[in-house]
């Protein structure tokens, strides 16, 4: 079985019903099924990498690796929950935050960036926040980049982790001034850009490569939604 | 919307993002992951901010899903970012900081019960640790939780304010001048 | 026809008292190419913004004067601009080469197809077709300054413009841009470009406009490279700069050929 065929949305949609339903399900024997589920689905990586940059070639390999990652979040977790709370609490809470953690990593190492764009054009909901959601996602590494080479360059120049709070301070002030005001410069360069290129907030733009969207895997996101509200109310009226 | 807004929104999400190696390397305990937010809304006002905090916990949730119930916060900082413009209190250090000090209270305050009812405050490594010190000193779940997150935000959020002016002042006029808001911010229009 | 006309232009940035343009009048015909030459501050890149209707309408500020575009056809072939910065003009919205140049094509609506076949040209034309598969962010300086005109060059512009086009790129690759911008000429296209690649200007350019401090100081052929008073801005081609130097006499040459020829006679 491999998600990655799997329309993006239907990718979320499980990504999302999963932690609800842990949530919303008694515990611990609702978790426990919900946590199962998720970490069952950090075994099924695609073929590139996802929207965290993880994930790579087809086979069991890079599964084992996203659910290593999942595992790996989830621990510190356990650790405090067991410092802070009663053992029924921490499996608890516990597993209600390890599916949700498993649910996204898993999300994160199928989807590419860029299907999900792609998923977001063709559904007809205009430029904007395809372009809002990938913008952030491709300046985020290449800011850190910045930041680190900025960083590197006052080392040189004696920056140094010690020494008082003031002087920390003064020291971070160095550091982030020149990376943000950088980035309000760039603004008006990469609007220009934008514009020359026929970018208009809203419009609808051609989709280059749109997603399958089957009927069935609508039905199937409907169906996940149904079964969200069924579970809520059930659990509602079984409480009341 | 206009081009430039739409850019400067993910512009601002990713200083948020890309802040934390800035803090790491001057080893201070701090998050500086709503400076983005703070900064578009004085910017650009309050529709700016609340989309560049929904995006920063978007994209930060890609990275550590824990995050994205704390969107709630980015929304209140966006919002009392944009009181704070009005009232012109990016004008001067003397003025952001207690009004930094005020928001890291309530930022407390909004992240205390979402942290308590989702997480059983093991939001971050701090946060659990500040807590745990909380219940050692004899406090309830609820107000260790309040202590861990006040411990984490107050500093955090005065020292964003304080950032956040040192930018406007340091911004040139010519740039300022693009933002609808940037130059009432500061008080020079 | 002219393409594009600029009659009397002036231009001032939001919030400066200085204009950065004063009274610039100039005229680009099909298929003419147009070269801006001047120091910094001298107003060729404000020049571009203003005909790529980026300046006052993107940029803000006030414009006094007429700027006049014709497109192709029936409203089809815009005007696409280059900046000098090739990060800054990354969409971030794509994440492979191939998408990146698309990207343009794409926002005009076109059909997928028609998409498919601009984009393609465009990399065969630049000799990118074999990042089209890369992470635009992986790129260096070179290849991400041939990503950025191809996108523009895919969008099929009545009129191009080019601010610098060269300056990230190795002289194999600065090679390649101009045979492009003469190849497009060739097909109909207006092309005006900024650069300091001067020695370049000769093969490429049909007129050279030569600019400082916002003013339009003089307009002609490109053996204006040559003349005494642009010798003395600094803004001539090598070949002329050394002859002066060396004292070999006016009129200088302006081409290794030229000088070859005058050095036989």
């Amino acid at each position: 079985m491999t998600g990655g065929r799997l329309h993006p949305f239907t990718l979320l949609a499980i990504a999302g019903t999963l932690p609800a339903l842990a949530w919303i399900l008694p515990a611990p024997a609702g978790g426990a099924v919900t946590t199962a589920v998720a970490l069952v689905l950090t075994l099924t990586p695609g073929a590139s990498p996802g929207l965290a940059g993880t994930g790579s070639s087809p086979g069991w390999r890079p599964g084992l690796v996203v659910l290593r990652t999942a595992v790996l979040t989830a621990a510190p977790f356990w650790l405090f929950l067991l410092l802070l709370h009663d053992v029924p609490s921490t499996i608890a809470i516990g597993l209600r935050l390890t599916t949700m953690i498993a649910s996204v990593v898993w999300v994160g190492a199928l989807l590419p960036p860029g299907r999900l764009v792609e998923a977001m054009v063709a559904a007809g909901w205009g430029v904007t926040a395809a372009y809002l959601f990938a913008a952030a996602l491709s300046a985020v590494p290449l800011l850190k980049a910045r930041a680190q080479r900025i960083v590197d360059a006052q080392r040189c120049r004696g920056l140094s982790p010690r020494g008082g709070l003031g002087r920390r301070l003064r020291a971070l002030r160095a550091l982030a001034l020149p990376l943000v005001l950088s980035v309000l410069h760039e603004v008006d360069e990469r609007a220009l850009a934008l514009e020359t290129r026929g970018f208009v907030p809203g419009a609808r733009r051609t989709p280059l490569a749109p997603p399958r969207d089957a009927t069935a895997e609508r039905v199937g996101r409907w169906l996940l939604l149904v079964g969200c509200a069924a579970a809520l109310a059930w659990r509602l009226a079984w409480r009341g | 919307m206009s081009v430039r807004l739409l850019v400067l929104i993910p512009a601002a999400a990713a200083i948020s993002l890309a802040l934390s190696a800035a803090v790491d390397a001057v080893a201070l305990p701090l998050f500086l992951d709503t400076t983005g937010t703070v900064l578009a809304t004085a910017l650009a006002g309050p529709g700016a901010g609340i989309a560049t905090g929904v995006l920063t916990s978007a994209v930060n949730t890609l990275r550590n899903p824990t995050f994205w119930p704390f969107v709630v916060v980015q929304v209140i900082v966006a919002l009392y970012a944009w009181l704070a413009a009005r009232g012109g209190l990016f004008r001067s250090l003397k003025t952001a900081v207690p009004a930094g000090l005020g928001l890291g209270v309530l930022a407390a305050a909004t992240s205390t019960p979402i942290s308590y009812v989702v997480f059983g405050c093991t939001t971050t490594g701090g946060i659990a640790l500040t807590t745990a010190l909380g219940r050692a000193l004899g406090l309830p779940p609820l107000g260790a939780c309040f202590f861990g997150s006040f411990v984490a935000d107050f500093g955090d959020k005065a020292v964003t304010f304080a950032l956040v002016t040192s930018v406007l002042h340091a911004l040139p006029r010519r740039t300022a001048a693009r933002f609808p808001w940037a130059l009432r911010a500061v008080g020079a229009a | 026809m002219a393409r594009l006309t600029l009659e009397r232009v002036s231009f001032w940035y939001p919030a400066m008292g200085r204009p950065a343009l004063r009274d610039v009048s100039l005229a680009a015909a099909p298929g003419e190419v147009i070269a801006l030459v001047g120091n910094v501050g001298a107003g060729a890149s404000t020049l571009l913004l203003v005909a790529a209707d980026l300046a006052p309408r993107v940029v803000g500020g006030k414009i006094e004067g007429r700027v006049n575009f014709r497109g192709r056809g029936k409203g089809e072939g815009g005007r696409g601009i280059v900046l000098p910065t090739p990060w800054t003009q990354l969409s971030g919205m794509a994440f492979t080469v191939w998408d990146e140049v698309a990207f343009g094509p794409a926002n005009l609506g076109w059909p997928r197809e028609r998409i498919a076949g601009a984009v393609d040209r465009s990399l065969a034309a630049l000799d990118i077709g074999t990042l089209a598969a890369r992470d635009p962010a992986t790129l260096s300086g070179g290849e991400l300054q041939r990503v950025v005109v191809a996108g523009i060059v895919a969008m099929e512009p009545a009129l191009l413009l080019l601010d610098e086009p060269t300056a990230e790129l190795d002289p194999e690759g600065a090679g390649l841009v101009w045979r492009l911008v003469r190849a497009l000429a060739g097909d109909g296209c207006s092309i005006v470009v900024a650069t300091s690649d001067l020695d370049a200007l000769p093969e490429v350019a049909d007129r050279v406009v030569w600019m400082e401090d916002g003013v339009v100081r003089r307009i002609g052929a490109p053996a204006l490279l040559a003349e005494e008073s642009v010798c003395e801005a600094g803004l001539a081609t090598t070949v002329a700069d050394v002859w002066r130097t060396a004292r070999l006499g006016a009129p200088y040459p302006l081409t290794v050929a030229q000088a070859e020829r005058r050095w036989r006679q």
